[in-house]
């Protein structure tokens, strides 16, 4: 047991920066690293991957993390993300042969299996408060449920001296709370202690929100070397304080402001932030600048966990698919609007396909619509659309290209065709899922 | 004035609930934030994008306000077709709010 563990954040998502996550492992700074690759549809569109190849739904930079890593990790560092998505166990073979070929075919890596409850969700027709139906509701085409699941696993496979933790649904703050209980040995009924650590796991599972990202807003907000931001990591004590800091090598900052913005990312009452590990409470947390570039919390705390888990179903809702160009000059406006109409016309052989559209000037207050009033110099059309089929999205996309010729002056078109993937929570009694753990030895 | 002057502000998703906090920069400016940025003038500012309704929360210990606006983003579960699915550019609005 030690009196304090420092730990790193090296992902906010599925597609964040790696160079910067492998500097901040290589600095020597921290013992654990800990990855969340998840965002609310990422594990949906993962299970829709795993359908059509067996062998995939986990993270796909993987191979690539493990090997970039496999320094830190062959100095006794350790690694835990819910890397595993729709697939832990393919996650984990693929992890264990890129530790074998990077020299480190010695390191144990520990799966976490459970929170697929896919199969469970169908069986008992759960409910989905939010769409006022159940599961078997036929205008539901369900492909994933997964639950939430917490730190729990990953203490068992930390105690059992893993160097790779890789799970599926982990929640995102629970990737550090594992850790910080293992070193700490705080116990997982230390409400309490488990509020503190849920509030550090917190201040890093967004990667680089809390070291500089998402914060410029000159001349109010300024960051040094924005174009190399670091990640944060933060050092936590047994006499539960958080003192967050960054890879000093790096660009950004952390000051009062980057913390205290993502304390409350995400979150409702602070009063009550559920997670599997507790129900954590941010209200009476503080936040300090004790030297440059690091900030000391205090105050966290929490009760006792909820009994129950939330379980986000995915659904499959057809494709999305937009079209975008632009337009400058006298009369930009005008000539967007005769081309989105002229457009819409043209979409009227599709109209049995096409399950809703939406039309947007940006430029001319698109994302704020009429909250702000503006005159634009130029402006750019987007046209969206969710429809049924992949030939359907195909269809609208090549009637985007003509957006090029219909009115005068339109210029760098482009198309996007994406799945259109719907999520949404249920919630199912803790007791009814079994999570299991297992360690690799390659 | 207006709340960039003296806040700092964030927004992010979960489902089809947004939430912007707002800090700021001095606590000198805390009263003046906590008594003028009301649940009602950032209801009525987000009304043309949201349909749901704001609730608001105070953290005195940081200085901070947090709004939650529900169904904020076209209903989360029917993926929403705005550019902004996710609401990350609602934090920017806020600011503008003259209090």
């Amino acid at each position: 047991m030690t009196n304090s563990i420092s730990i790193g954040s090296g992902s906010s998502g599925s597609g964040d920066r790696l160079a910067p996550a492998v500097a901040l492992a290589d600095s020597g700074l921290v013992k654990y690293m800990a990855f969340d690759c998840l965002a609310e549809r990422t594990l949906a569109l993962a299970q829709m991957r795993r359908y059509e190849d067996d062998s995939a739904g986990y993270e796909p930079r993987l191979r690539r993390i493990t090997e970039r890593l496999a320094p830190f990790i062959g100095r006794g560092g350790r690694l835990i993300g819910n890397f595993g998505a729709a697939n832990p166990d393919a996650g984990a073979r693929e992890v264990v042969g890129a530790l074998r070929d990077n020299g480190l075919g010695g390191t144990k890596v520990g799966i976490i299996r459970g929170d697929d409850v896919l199969k469970q969700v169908l069986q008992e027709d759960l409910e989905l408060p939010e769409m006022c139906c159940r599961v078997s509701d036929p205008s539901l085409d369900v492909v994933s449920a997964n639950a939430y699941i917490g730190a729990e696993p990953i203490v068992e496979l930390l105690q059992q001296d893993v160097g790779v933790v890789v799970g599926g649904r982990l929640a995102d703050p629970s990737l550090y709370v594992g850790p910080i209980c293992h070193e700490l040995g705080w116990e997982m009924d230390d409400w309490k202690r488990l509020g503190v650590a849920t509030v550090a796991g917190h201040i890093l599972e967004c990667g680089m929100h809390a070291s500089g990202a998402n914060y410029a807003d000159p001349p109010y907000r300024t960051v040094p070397r924005i174009h190399d931001l670091g990640f944060p990591f933060a050092t936590i004590s047994d006499d539960e304080t958080i003192v967050v800091s960054k890879d000093p090598k790096a660009g950004g900052l952390v000051n009062e402001m980057t913390v205290k913005l993502q304390l409350l990312y995400e979150v409702h009452d602070p009063g009550s932030y559920l997670t599997p590990d507790v129900t954590a409470d941010f209200s009476q947390l503080e936040a300090r600048e004790t030297s440059p570039d690091e900030v000391t919390v205090t105050g966290g705390s929490g009760n006792r966990r909820p009994h129950l888990l939330k379980v986000l179903v995915g659904l499959n809702r057809g494709w999305k698919v937009t079209a975008e160009v632009s337009y400058g000059g006298p009369g930009c406006v005008e000539r967007a609007q005769l081309a989105a109409d002229s457009f819409m016309k043209r979409l009227e052989p599709l109209s049995s396909e096409i399950l809703e559209t939406r039309f947007d000037m940006h430029g001319a207050g698109a994302l704020f619509s009429t909250a702000l009033g503006s005159t634009p110099s130029d402006v750019r059309l987007r046209v969206a659309a969710r429809v049924a089929t992949r030939e359907a999205a195909e269809a609208f996309a090549e009637e985007g290209n003509f957006l090029y010729f219909d009115v005068a002056g339109g210029g760098g078109v482009t198309t996007s065709i994406a799945r259109a993937i719907g999520v949404t929570p249920g919630f199912i009694p803790r007791e009814s899922i079994s999570i299991e753990t297992e360690v690799l030895v390659p | 004035m207006k709340v960039r002057e003296i806040a700092a502000s964030r927004s992010g998703d979960k489902g089809r609930v947004c939430n912007v906090c707002v800090f700021v920069y001095d606590p000198k400016d805390w009263e003046v934030l906590r008594d003028r940025l009301t649940e009602e003038r950032v209801a009525e500012t987000y009304a043309p994008l949201i349909s749901g309704s704001v609730t608001r929360y105070e953290v005195p210990t940081l200085h901070g306000l947090n709004f939650v606006l529900d169904d904020a983003l076209d209903t989360g579960v029917s993926m929403s077709l705005r550019s902004d699915p996710h609401g990350k550019s609602y934090q920017s609005l806020i600011l503008d709010i003259d209090i």
